[in-house]
């Protein structure tokens, strides 16, 4: 799986690149700045893009601006955004039409390695990975009439893990239950929330987040 | 002008008047010419309705003499009035030409073509009583030399008659053609003048004050006059001494334009009593300038107002302003108490005819005038302040960004990098469980560390903001707030840093104010941008009644709007909600 990074800081650049060596990534591009991933990528789209949100040289939004334009421009490239804080509504720019092959996580979340590699793969593969912490700010998002208060606990936590991206068998591992269990407990709170049921589970990620902006 | 040049100016008023006794004496002597002219038309054994010639030369003579001592009075540092009053008598020395005996004939003779230019002069030296270019001095001199010079050549040459003095020889055939060329000369003199005098009119590009424009045009009129008889002369043309009478008569019209319009600037002086009253009433310094401007008849008047401390003349908001240098139609008038500058009128520069008139109305308006101009000492140090507001503003926002950048960059990146070593350090240390736990540990530490850091940082400056604009960092304010909030960000682009930067933080205040004091249910944020300004409204349905002085943070909130020139306002009236609204400028 070939991977390209971009991140100005050196040390976390080479940290980072030795992490995804380690667990069998192809790293063909380890860039400093916006302009040269840009240029990487065109030339040789790799699988994913990992990249921090603040790049120079103004360190304003040209990372945020690299994201969006090679999710327009190579839809087929995952691309996992890092950075320094999370944003709801940098999020919202991020999956605004589509959740497909996106990522946006705090930066400190690479540390929990095996976490990161399998947000890295997923978003590779097509899938999403959003920040727990943009998850719970939406989910603890004050509504009038509450729907969220219909869910039982466990509900709450299959809907947060759900919108963070994990797959079916990644929350079946994460709250040891069966797949089965999971797949119940989905049905369930789209019917409770009202939302037409998906399989496919980077556009369920978009449907509950939208659900929940609101 | 500098203040020195002020004083000058102030003591050009105060050049000394004639005293009475000349006056008198010049005034006697006037009339006294007026009772010769008639004495020597009457007596005259050459001269045709002496009656009526006599009067024509009087109603010359007499007016000029007259308004000449009035203008010598009333502007003794211009020589305008004693050329009017030479003017005057040379007219009478020119009737001396009546008398039956040689002498007086000839000086007569000699004066005859004289007044013609006298009166050029008068008419380009008005107002001031000075030639002011070479070009009319040398216009002028000719004119003496053509008019007075080659007159006593052609009497030499013979030709004015047997009485004639100064004749050497005979040649009035040569006296004759002269006395055609000097006419000629004469009119082509007179008509450049007056082309020399529109042409100045329309190069200051305004009109002068009306009283002086009728003094102008009588003068023009009677030189062109002056040229189409003096050409009749040359050419033997028709109706000459019916255009002679005419002429005669449009001459002595100037003076009287002239008394006219000494006469209005009297009547003018009512005027001040009206600002008197208007200025009982204390007006704004905008309305005392149009009362000033009323009372002088002068609606291009401008005010200006020394700033001692600034060494500066300012508007009357207190920006500074140039004094323009006089000329083009403009002249300054400087306005001194105890010796102090205070303000200065920088008015048409025929004002400056009416020094009284001036006068009147800088008394009249002198406790007005330094009121104005504290006013406009008070505008311009509310203006540096405001200034300096905003750069301490600004350079504190800029000190923490770049502390949030450097945090970003260095302490913020090493640590996750830290962390991430560790992690991989740990995964190679399986086999020693307690090192695996305390490597755990330290990471967990560097967790809270970034957390922390993550606070401050965000705490320092919201380099979302900066980043990603209001809209986007909007988004996570409203979402973690402690109620629902309606978010309504209606903005096409990005604004200006600081803007956003205020606004984010009146809408992150405004919402942490709503968590702790408000009980409410519900709240909105508006974001909007029309007409030139950007509104920032928050609203909700709590309890009202909100301290918006203490403790609040609504007044550091103020500060910062009003660093950018903008306005806050909170309505919270109890029991019924809190609407904060800031309105900014953005071009």
């Amino acid at each position: 799986m070939r991977v390209a990074i971009a991140e100005d800081s050196v040390l976390l650049r080479d940290g980072v690149a030795r992490l995804l060596g380690d667990a069998g990534f192809d790293v063909v591009a380890k860039c400093g700045t916006a302009a040269e991933l840009m240029l990487k990528v065109n030339s040789f789209p790799p699988d994913v893009v990992v990249l921090d949100i603040r790049l120079p040289p103004t360190y304003n939004d040209e990372g945020l601006r690299a994201a969006l334009e090679i999710r327009e421009r190579h839809p087929s490239v995952g691309v996992l955004v890092l950075s320094q804080y999370v944003e709801l509504g940098l999020a919202l720019q991020l999956i605004s039409e589509s959740a497909d092959s996106v990522g946006y996580l705090l930066k400190d979340r690479i540390t929990d390695t095996d976490d990161f590699l399998g947000a890295v793969r997923r978003v590779a593969d097509g899938g999403s990975a959003l920040d727990p912490q943009i998850v719970s700010t939406l989910l603890s998002k004050k509504r009038p009439d509450d729907p969220l208060a219909q869910l039982t606990p466990r509900e709450r936590e299959v809907l947060e893990l759900m919108a963070t991206g994990s797959s079916n068998q990644g929350i079946a591992d994460e709250l040891v239950i069966t797949l089965r269990a999971v797949e119940k407990y989905v049905s369930t709170i789209f019917t409770k929330l009202g939302l037409p049921s998906t399989r496919s589970e980077s556009r369920r990620v978009l449907a509950v987040l939208m659900f929940l902006r609101s | 002008m500098t203040i020195a040049e002020a004083a000058r100016e102030a003591n050009r008023y105060s050049a000394r008047a004639p005293a009475p006794a000349v006056v008198c004496a010049i005034a006697l002597a006037g009339f006294a010419a007026a009772g010769t002219t008639f004495a020597l038309a009457l007596n005259s054994d050459h001269v045709d309705e002496p009656g009526l010639q006599a009067a024509l030369m009087t109603w010359i003579t007499l007016p000029y003499v007259l308004a000449g001592l009035v203008a010598w009075c009333r502007r003794p540092e211009s020589r305008f009035g004693p050329l009017m009053v030479v003017a005057g008598f040379t007219m009478f020395l020119s009737t001396l030409a009546w008398a039956n005996a040689p002498l007086p004939y000839t000086i007569g003779q000699a004066f005859d073509l004289l007044p013609a230019i006298v009166f050029l002069h008068v008419f380009l030296a008005f107002p001031t009583g000075r030639l002011g270019t070479t070009f009319e001095r040398a216009l002028v001199g000719l004119g003496y030399f053509v008019a007075f010079g080659l007159e006593i050549v052609g009497m030499l040459l013979g030709g004015y008659g047997p009485d004639n003095l100064l004749e050497v020889v005979s040649e009035p055939g040569a006296a004759a053609t002269l006395l055609d060329v000097q006419l000629i000369a004469i009119s082509a003199l007179c008509l450049i003048g007056v082309g020399v005098r529109l042409a100045r009119r329309r190069r200051a590009g305004r009109p002068l004050r009306r009283s002086i424009a009728l003094v102008v045009d009588a003068f023009a009129l009677g030189l062109v006059m002056i040229a189409w008889l003096f050409v009749t002369g040359a050419f033997d043309g028709p109706g000459f001494e019916t255009l002679r009478r005419a002429t005669f008569f449009v001459i002595g019209l100037a003076p009287a334009a002239f008394l006219a319009g000494v006469l209005s600037a009297r009547l003018a002086r009512s005027a001040v009593a009206d600002l008197l009253v208007e200025l009982r009433a204390a007006p704004d310094p905008g309305e005392l300038r149009d009362a000033l401007a009323r009372a002088l008849r002068d609606p291009t008047l401008q005010l200006a107002f020394w700033l001692p401390q600034y060494a500066s003349w300012a508007d009357a908001d207190g920006r500074p302003m140039a004094l323009p240098a006089d000329g083009d139609g403009l002249a300054t008038t400087v306005i001194e108490r105890d010796g102090q500058a205070i303000a200065a009128l920088v008015h048409d520069a025929a004002l400056q005819d009416e020094p009284q008139l001036l006068d009147a109305v800088s008394a009249a308006a002198g406790i007005a005038l330094e009121n104005a101009r504290l006013h406009a000492e008070l505008a311009a140090r509310l203006d540096e302040l405001r200034g300096s507001r905003v750069r301490v503003m600004e350079a504190g926002q800029q000190e923490r960004k770049r502390l949030e950048r450097n945090l970003h960059d260095g302490a913020q990146q090493r640590l996750v990098a830290l962390s991430l070593e560790l992690t991989m350090l740990k995964k190679r240390l399986d086999a020693d469980p307690e090192a695996s736990s305390r490597i755990e540990h330290a990471r967990s530490e560097i967790a809270l560390s970034l957390q922390e850091l993550r606070d401050i940082a965000r705490g320092l400056h919201p380099a979302v903001v900066s980043g990603h604009g209001l809209a986007v960092a909007l988004e996570s304010l409203a979402a973690r707030a402690p109620v629902p909030i309606r978010l309504n960000v209606d903005l096409q682009d990005r604004l200006p840093e600081q803007l956003e930067v205020a606004a984010y933080y009146l809408v992150s205040e405004s919402i942490a104010n709503i968590g702790k004091h408000a009980h409410a249910s519900s709240a909105s944020v508006d974001v909007s941008r029309n007409d030139g300004q950007v509104v920032i409204e928050v609203v909700d349905d709590g309890v009202g009644g909100a301290d918006t002085e203490a403790g609040s943070g609504l007044r550091g909130l103020a500060d910062r709007v009003e660093a950018l020139d903008g306005r806050l306002r909170v309505w919270t009236p109890s029991g019924r909600g809190t609407r904060v609204r800031a309105e900014i400028p953005c071009a």
